[in-house]
């Protein structure tokens, strides 16, 4: 059961990678564009120039928001070339042998390029800090990650479910987030808070009026698992229809200079999302193990008809398990977004990573989930020392395909005993 | 109806008048279409202890899993205590006072012989600490090891953790699947012994056994279950005498 279920995930998994490349082509227009910074500060009056082989050539300046767009005629590889001396004063470019990049852009698809600027903070620290910044930053993203791998561990154990939908529900925490906070006006911290509360509600919901009458029915898990997949793609477009193709950043938080810790930087918002996570986690992990609630979700996992023949009332917990993995997916996505803004494709982005914690940790284990995600945070994040930080997710399936190979089961999985 | 009874269906009836448990009837089964149980009658008077035996496929650990609302009765009724309980969900039937004790998968694995026995008594917590000692009474053996995980314990230690768990909510009725299952024979008689003693508290209890013959010495009545229908009733003493029931279900050696 175990195997196959890991068979099928691995399978879906590697489907969903090739998708993954070809984002949706919503926008008609092939676009080329970018932001230009320096400082987080919006560079506005540069020239960027767009040209191809065949003739095509055109200019495009960045507006007050540093940002600039070039519609090109069809898909293609162009070069884009930044005009240097349209820089202001005491702006250069971090690379400044890097004035011209070759990039390809599919039909409809929108292509960004960026000019780093500013001194580059790669020559100034050596391999060793910089070793150890990545370290922290991956581990407390592979702490974010946790988060919305517990609930989908937690989903899986009880109900059998691999939810491909689980993406959508941390994205749901942070549009949820960007509505109290943004359009309502609360303060970020209730906004959150809300946020969380509506995730675990949403979750609720969904399991009570969907996957329990799915579950009643005696659909099958493979059946199941691809409805989640199209739950997934009818949440995501349901989004990108209200909230729109951009990433928008919260009012309050989003400039925030780095606090210098030795030879880290961390900005204060990450720390406290960082520790919030922690304390999240750690709730879990006692929750499961200590409580009557927690004891009796992992005898589900174990064995449904007997948890109801001691008289669990199975439907219940599982109830609890929705709310509570949804809500701490909501969590990571406002943990996540606090840093990376807000967009209606957040979550799908990171599912196949919550995907790889999990199975990483050994399937329907909580704190297996947690280890297997910081494992693969930290990866990620250490990966772009020696490979394009383009490539760092492929990195981390990688890493994922190669401790499956020795260790089937996953890091904390135990191999039951058979007979 | 039922098929051949020793004592005919009417009979049957009418001794199962005023029962705690009673099945009346009954059609169930697993797939669309396909009934396992063909209208099978059953009933047992409070204090009771009632073997169910037949060949295997039978439909016993069917019967049993019918009563406990985890098999989907499509007609018939079941009752219990002068109640109504036919495909009433389990957890239900536990508050009502049935334990069940299945056939095969009866322990949690991942969980501790404590925390086997805390889902015992998960309707319950507060009485979890008293219940505890009066089971591990029971079964000595339990108590020493409650740390441990049950998944690594043996077969016949997890039927005993198994039993222990359906006893933690003090039930009125309990039912077993083939509580000597896979045991040494040393250890038949004891888990033999042990239902006894756990009957001789009060509690009525059903029994499907594999081990026909030890099972008839020790129950009050019992059922032969034959293709989803009783085939035979009557005290264990006149089951295991009946020369039928011995060619058919005992082997022809076993004259006792
Ligand atoms: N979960 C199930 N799903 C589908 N069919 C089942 C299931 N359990 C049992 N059956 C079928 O029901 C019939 C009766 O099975 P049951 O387990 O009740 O027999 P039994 O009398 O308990 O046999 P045994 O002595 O081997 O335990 C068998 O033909 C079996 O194939
Ligand atoms: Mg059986």
């Amino acid at each position: 059961m175990r195997r196959l279920l890991l068979g099928i995930s691995a399978v879906a998994l590697a489907l969903w990678a090739l998708l993954v490349g070809g984002a949706p082509a919503m926008a008609a227009d092939t676009t080329i564009g970018g932001v230009i910074k320096s400082d987080q500060e919006a560079v506005p009056g540069v020239t960027v120039n767009v040209s191809d082989e065949t003739g095509f050539v055109e200019n495009a300046i960045s507006d007050e928001k540093g940002r600039w767009r070039v519609v090109v005629p069809q898909a293609g590889t162009y070069t884009v070339l930044i005009e240097t001396d349209t820089l202001p004063p005491g702006v250069s470019l971090r690379d400044p042998d890097r004035t011209s990049v070759e990039v390809t852009v599919g039909e409809g698809q929108t292509k960004s390029v960026l000019f780093p600027t500013g001194d580059a903070p790669v020559s100034s620290t050596s391999k060793l800090d910089q070793a150890l910044q990545l370290t922290v930053d991956g581990f407390i993203f592979g702490l974010t990650i946790a988060l919305a791998a517990v609930g989908l561990s937690l989903i899986f154990g009880t109900t059998g479910l691999t939810n491909f939908s689980h993406g959508e529900l941390v994205t749901f925490g942070s549009l949820m987030a960007y509505f109290f906070s943004a359009i309502m006006g609360l303060p970020f911290i209730v906004a959150a808070a809300a946020a969380v509360f509506a995730g675990g509600l949403f979750g609720f919901l969904q399991d009570r009026f969907f996957w329990r009458w799915l579950r009643k029915r005696g659909t099958a898990l493979i059946a199941m698992l691809v409805v989640s997949i199209g739950l997934g793609i009818f949440l995501r477009y349901f989004y990108l229809f209200i909230f729109g193709g951009n990433t928008r950043q919260y009012a309050e938080y989003s400039g925030q200079a780095g606090l210098v810790l030795g030879p880290i930087v961390v900005t204060p918002k990450a720390l406290v999302g960082a520790i919030v996570a922690v304390v999240f986690l750690a709730a879990t992990v006692a929750w499961l193990r200590f409580t009557r609630m927690g004891k009796a979700s992992r005898a589900i996992a174990d064995n449904p008809a007997l948890a109801s023949a001691s008289g669990i009332d199975v439907n219940r917990v599982i109830s609890i398990i929705w709310a509570a993995g949804a809500g701490l997916a909501a969590l990571a996505g406002v943990i996540y977004s606090l840093s990376n803004g807000v967009s209606w494709i957040s979550g799908f982005g990171l599912l196949l990573l919550i995907f790889a914690g999990v199975t990483l940790g050994g399937l329907g284990t909580a704190i297996g989930a947690i280890v297997g995600s910081i494992i693969v945070g930290t990866m990620i994040q250490l990966s772009t020392l020696l490979i394009p930080s383009e490539l760092k997710n492929v990195g981390a399936l990688a890493v994922l395909i190669i401790i499956l190979m020795i260790r089937p089961q996953g890091i904390l999985g135990r191999s039951e005993r058979v007979g | 109806m039922a098929g051949t009874t020793i004592e005919g269906r009417d009979d049957h009836l009418r001794a199962a008048e005023g029962a705690l448990v009673r099945i009346d009837d009954v059609i169930a089964g697993y797939f669309p279409g396909v009934n396992i149980l063909n209208g099978c009658d059953l009933y047992a008077q409070s204090g009771e202890l009632v073997g169910i035996i037949g060949p295997n496929g039978a439909g016993k650990s069917t019967l049993l899993k019918s009563l406990f609302g985890l098999v989907k009765v499509r007609s018939g009724k079941v009752t219990f205590d002068d109640k109504n309980i036919t495909n009433k969900r389990a957890d239900k039937l536990v508050s009502m006072g049935i334990g069940f004790v299945p056939q095969n998968n009866n322990v949690f694995p991942s969980l501790t012989i404590e925390e086997n026995l805390q889902m015992g008594a998960f309707q319950e917590p507060k009485a979890f600490h008293s219940r505890f000692d009066e089971v591990a009474d029971l079964f000595p053996a339990l108590a020493q090891r409650r740390k441990q995980r049950a998944g690594s314990l043996s077969g016949g230690e997890r039927q005993m953790v198994a039993m222990a768990r359906a006893l933690m909510m003090e039930p009125k009725v309990l039912l077993l699947d083939e509580p000597s299952a896979g045991l040494s024979p040393a250890l038949t008689d004891e888990a033999f012994v042990r239902v006894k003693a756990i009957n001789k508290t009060g509690v009525t209890v059903i029994m499907v056994e594999q081990n026909a013959r030890r099972c008839l010495q020790i129950c009050d009545r019992a059922y032969v279950l034959d293709q989803g229908r009783n085939a035979y009733t009557g005290t264990g003493k006149a089951l295991a005498n009946d020369p039928k029931v011995v060619e058919l279900y005992l082997g022809t050696l076993a004259k006792a």
